[in-house]
């Protein structure tokens, strides 16, 4: 009955809204923000609710504990977050470097003529879909890596490290490139603001490009925050690219890169057509969601307080 | 021999020619003013002489500039800008640094100094020269954007007196200043021509007569007329500079 | 200075050119680095792409025939366009009409709290896991399917079937997974993007322009979007055309809600989409639909970047 009225509701209230805005701009205004933070409470509520039956019988088990078990109906989804962490941060190790590259190629590198073209293509590295990049990453960069980091590692250590082409590695790698574009984008932003009386007062005070552009870089550094919490954002939700290639191991607990894992995101893409039919997959996967969700709030707030804070 | 010889300096901006074959010699350790109306191309000299005009590409220059007898386009940039420094109009420091590290990022970028003592020591003549040092010196590592306007502007004197320069480029450094500062910083330029060259682009005749020892009057990219500033204000040899000198021309 | 420190000086600065080139080329390389693998990407779906489609039937079979079986020769992605060409449309029209005042209100009500607490929703919901997207209108469409079939789209549809043939196809009572679900979920995403571009727009309007708009304009209403239509037309626009092109590659969102189907179906029911065949038949082990996956991936490449040029060459 709840979610009966919700969708009834919702379209008279939109139009209502838009109503408003004809006669009292305002107050139709303030209706749009109103509905967009009453979904984030909705959602946030919604797997509340879904995942409540887990809980409710496992307790906190559920989000400290690695297994999947479905015929035993246990479950516990600690080894997905490790693989979402774990790949965020290869992902956001690798993107960063690349994204600073990017803002400073344009801006100082490249001549006018290029400027567009490049930026263009960056822009449109974020537009693809995601399920190409996981495609591509199935068929041509898992075996790529896997004969690339095995030929190094036989030379190093003489052993085969990664045992297959689909690893926690492979997802972080796809991920960085795919990362790159958003924080590449709010880099460059920030880079480009920086205004033109203090680009003089740099170079007057005899600096080499180089060292013009890391000093432009520290004075954009809130930008650079931003962007890097965007991109960690994306990494961490990032689904079917990383489901395809990260190798699908949802009950052995591993912290290491080059072994298959999973991630909470991919869990729930691959699981999700079986749950149906097992009584607290459901609600487990749910829990991931939760789990998600919050970190993904949490994240956001941190990012929020620190920039805030390092605004002068 | 002047400090500064310039010959017949052209720049031009794609189409726009901003000055047109200008000729002109600066004295050591006194104040020059270069005043005109605007566009009349005093910043764009300004800038030649101690080639940020290369910061801007469209810009075509040509002449030939001399420091101590010295082709500047032949020398070693990064040596130039340290022997030749510059105060903008509007003030610049970096705002999201320490006061501190605005005056120390010049010396420890150009390696002038040896050891973090020797850094403290500059820094904090730099800022004694400039005037700032007393009502900074309890806040050095707070960040500049925090201070007024007129405290900017003197950051970023002493950000240039750093370098001990031997050339001192103001541009309008006190246009954006109100009458108490900008009292202050004419001190201040008065009291360093003793030690460096100064060369002082103004829009505003008066300032020119407080301070300056010569002057030039530009007018549409052309050197009108120049020599010590008593001449060129009280025996004009130009209509247009008596024009300009009594502000019947703008 | 001495000589002796000039020397150094020198020495120094020798040192500095050095650098200043190794650290411009590491940044040359970095920029570089992150824009090549677009390049094989494109050119790995496009060469096993078209090839594929030639094995398969050809373009016109490949865009209209139903998928193949892991046994058939030949087949297309048919259902799969019409699926996306539908939820892509009802999600850009329903994210526009959204998102659009919503970016209005954040970016020029800024003085307001409660603006900038919508505003930090959007940034929260802009980049949310698409996924979770996805579960979230799952859930409330399980929840609502029963009375919103029994109280809402049954009496309707009854009521409008007399109307032709083609009204099942479109309204009636839903299954748990729909187009309609499934477009519901493509317009949660657009709305904040479309709402952060807005915003921007708005906020990069000049001081002077703004006092103007309000001056003459009479009415609030006509000052934003009347008057200051030209200014932000271009930015919103572009932020219309880019949203449209990211909705239409998506996938997870369309896992829960559309499902997927390999028939034409109606609308009512579970749906097909371009980028639920590439997720669902790269990962099967018969060849002849890892072969038509790429051929489907070479559609929906050809589709986005046909909105990215556009948007690029109006912008």
């Amino acid at each position: 009955m709840l979610g009966f009225l919700l969708v009834v509701l919702l379209i008279p209230y939109l139009i209502a809204a838009y109503a408003l805005l004809l006669v009292k701009l305002k107050w139709g205004l303030r209706q749009f923000g109103a509905f967009i933070v009453a979904t984030i409470g909705l959602l946030t509520a919604t797997f509340f609710v879904e995942a409540y039956p887990i809980i409710e019988r496992d307790g906190l088990a559920v989000f400290l504990e690695a297994r999947w078990d479905p015929v035993r109906e246990s479950y516990g989804v600690i080894q997905a977050l490790t693989g979402t962490v774990l790949t965020s941060a290869v992902a956001i190790a690798l993107a960063m470097p690349m994204a600073l590259g990017v803002a400073v190629t344009i801006n100082e590198i490249l001549p006018a003529r290029l400027k567009g073209i490049f930026g263009s293509l960056v822009d449109l590295t974020a537009t693809m879909p995601t399920v190409i990049f996981g495609l591509w990453g199935l068929f041509v960069l898992g075996p790529f890596l896997h004969d690339v980091v095995n030929s190094v590692s036989r030379f190093l250590v003489g052993d085969d490290v990664m045992t297959s082409p689909y690893t926690l590695f492979t997802a972080g790698v796809l991920l960085a490139i795919m990362i790159t574009p958003y924080a590449a984008a709010v880099i460059r932003e920030g880079y480009a603001l920086v205004p033109k009386p203090v680009e003089e007062a740099i170079y007057a005070m005899g600096a080499t490009k180089f060292e013009a552009a890391l000093i432009k870089l520290r004075y954009a550094r809130n930008y650079i925050f931003g962007g890097f919490f965007l991109a960690l954002g994306r990494a961490m939700g990032e689904t079917v690219a990383v489901a395809m290639v990260v190798g699908g191991n949802f009950s052995r607990f591993t912290t290491n890169i080059f072994e298959s894992g999973i991630t909470i995101s991919s869990l729930i893409a691959l699981q999700f057509p079986n749950a149906a039919a097992y009584q607290y997959m459901v609600p487990a996967l749910f829990a991931g969601a939760l789990l998600l969700t919050l970190f993904g709030l949490a994240i956001n707030a941190v990012a929020i307080y620190i920039i805030q804070r390092g605004q002068v | 021999m002047a400090k500064i010889e310039i010959k017949d300096l052209r720049v031009s901006f794609g189409a726009l020619q901003v000055t047109t074959g200008v000729n002109l010699s600066i004295p050591d350790r006194s104040i020059t003013a270069l005043m005109g109306p605007s566009g009349s191309g005093k910043s764009t000299i300004l800038r030649v002489l101690n080639r940020l005009i290369e910061l801007y590409p469209e810009a075509k220059v040509s002449g030939e500039v001399y420091l101590d007898g010295e082709n500047i386009f032949d020398m070693n940039v990064l040596e130039l800008r340290r022997r030749v420094q510059m105060i903008f109009q509007i003030p610049n420091p970096i705002p999201n640094i320490s006061i501190f590290e605005n005056v120390a990022l010049g010396l420890k970028l150009n390696h002038l100094v040896r050891s973090r003592r020797e850094l403290f020591e500059r820094v904090k003549s730099a800022l004694e020269k400039a005037q700032l040092w007393d009502e900074v010196k309890d806040r050095l590592r707070a960040p500049a954007g925090k201070l007024s306007g007129g405290q900017q502007q003197r950051l970023c004197v002493a950000r240039a007196l750093a370098f001990e320069p031997e050339v001192l480029l103001a541009d309008e450094p006190t246009a954006n200043l109100d009458p108490e500062n900008t009292a202050k910083v004419e001190a201040l330029f008065l009291e360093l021509k003793k030690e460096m060259t100064f060369v002082l682009v103004t829009h505003y005749p008066p300032q020119a007569a407080r301070i300056s020892d010569y002057a030039a009057f530009l007018y549409k990219g052309q050197i009108v007329e120049w020599g010590p500033t008593r001449d060129v204000f009280t025996k004009p040899s130009h209509e247009l500079t008596e024009k300009y000198v009594t502000g019947r021309l703008y | 200075m001495t000589a002796k420190s000039h020397n150094r000086v020198r020495a120094v600065d020798a040192e500095r050119r050095v650098i200043n080139w190794l650290g411009l080329g590491l940044f040359a390389f970095l920029g570089v680095a992150a824009v090549v693998p677009l390049f094989f990407i494109i050119g790995d779906v496009y060469i096993k792409g078209i090839d594929a489609i030639n094995s398969l039937g050809g373009l016109w079979v490949f865009l209209t025939e139903l998928p193949p079986t892991p046994f058939d020769e030949s087949g297309g992605i048919g259902p799969m366009l019409v699926g996306t060409l539908y939820m892509t449309a009802l999600g850009a029209l329903l994210g526009i009409a959204v998102g659009f005042p919503l970016g209005v209100y954040i970016g020029e009500m800024r003085r307001e709290k409660f603006a900038n607490v919508a505003r930090a929703g959007v940034n929260v919901l802009v980049e949310f896991p698409t996924i979770v997207i996805g579960l979230f209108v799952y859930a409330v469409m399980s929840l609502a399917k029963e009375d919103l079939n029994r109280y809402l789209l049954g009496p309707l549809s009854s009521a409008i079937s007399p109307l032709g043939e083609w009204v099942p196809w479109f309204i009636g009572p839903l299954d748990g997974f729909n187009a309609y679900a499934g477009a519901v979920a493509l317009t949660l995403i657009m709305i904040p993007y479309v709402a952060l571009i807005t915003a921007s727009a708005y906020a990069s309007v000049e001081q002077p322009l703004r006092e103007a708009a309000y001056a003459t304009a009479g009415r609030e209403f006509n000052a934003l979007f009347v008057v200051l239509r030209k200014a932000v037309s271009r930015a919103v626009l572009t932020a219309a055309l880019l949203g449209t092109a990211k909705i239409a590659g998506e996938t997870a969102p369309l896992l829960f809600t559309a499902f997927g189907n390999f028939y034409y179906a109606p609308f009512t029911g579970p749906t097909g989409a371009v980028p639920l065949w590439v997720w669902y038949a790269a990962q099967t082990p018969y060849d002849v639909q890892i072969v038509s996956a790429y051929g489907a991936a070479a559609v929906l490449l050809t589709i986005i970047l046909t909105i990215f040029i556009i948007a690029r060459i109006r912008g």
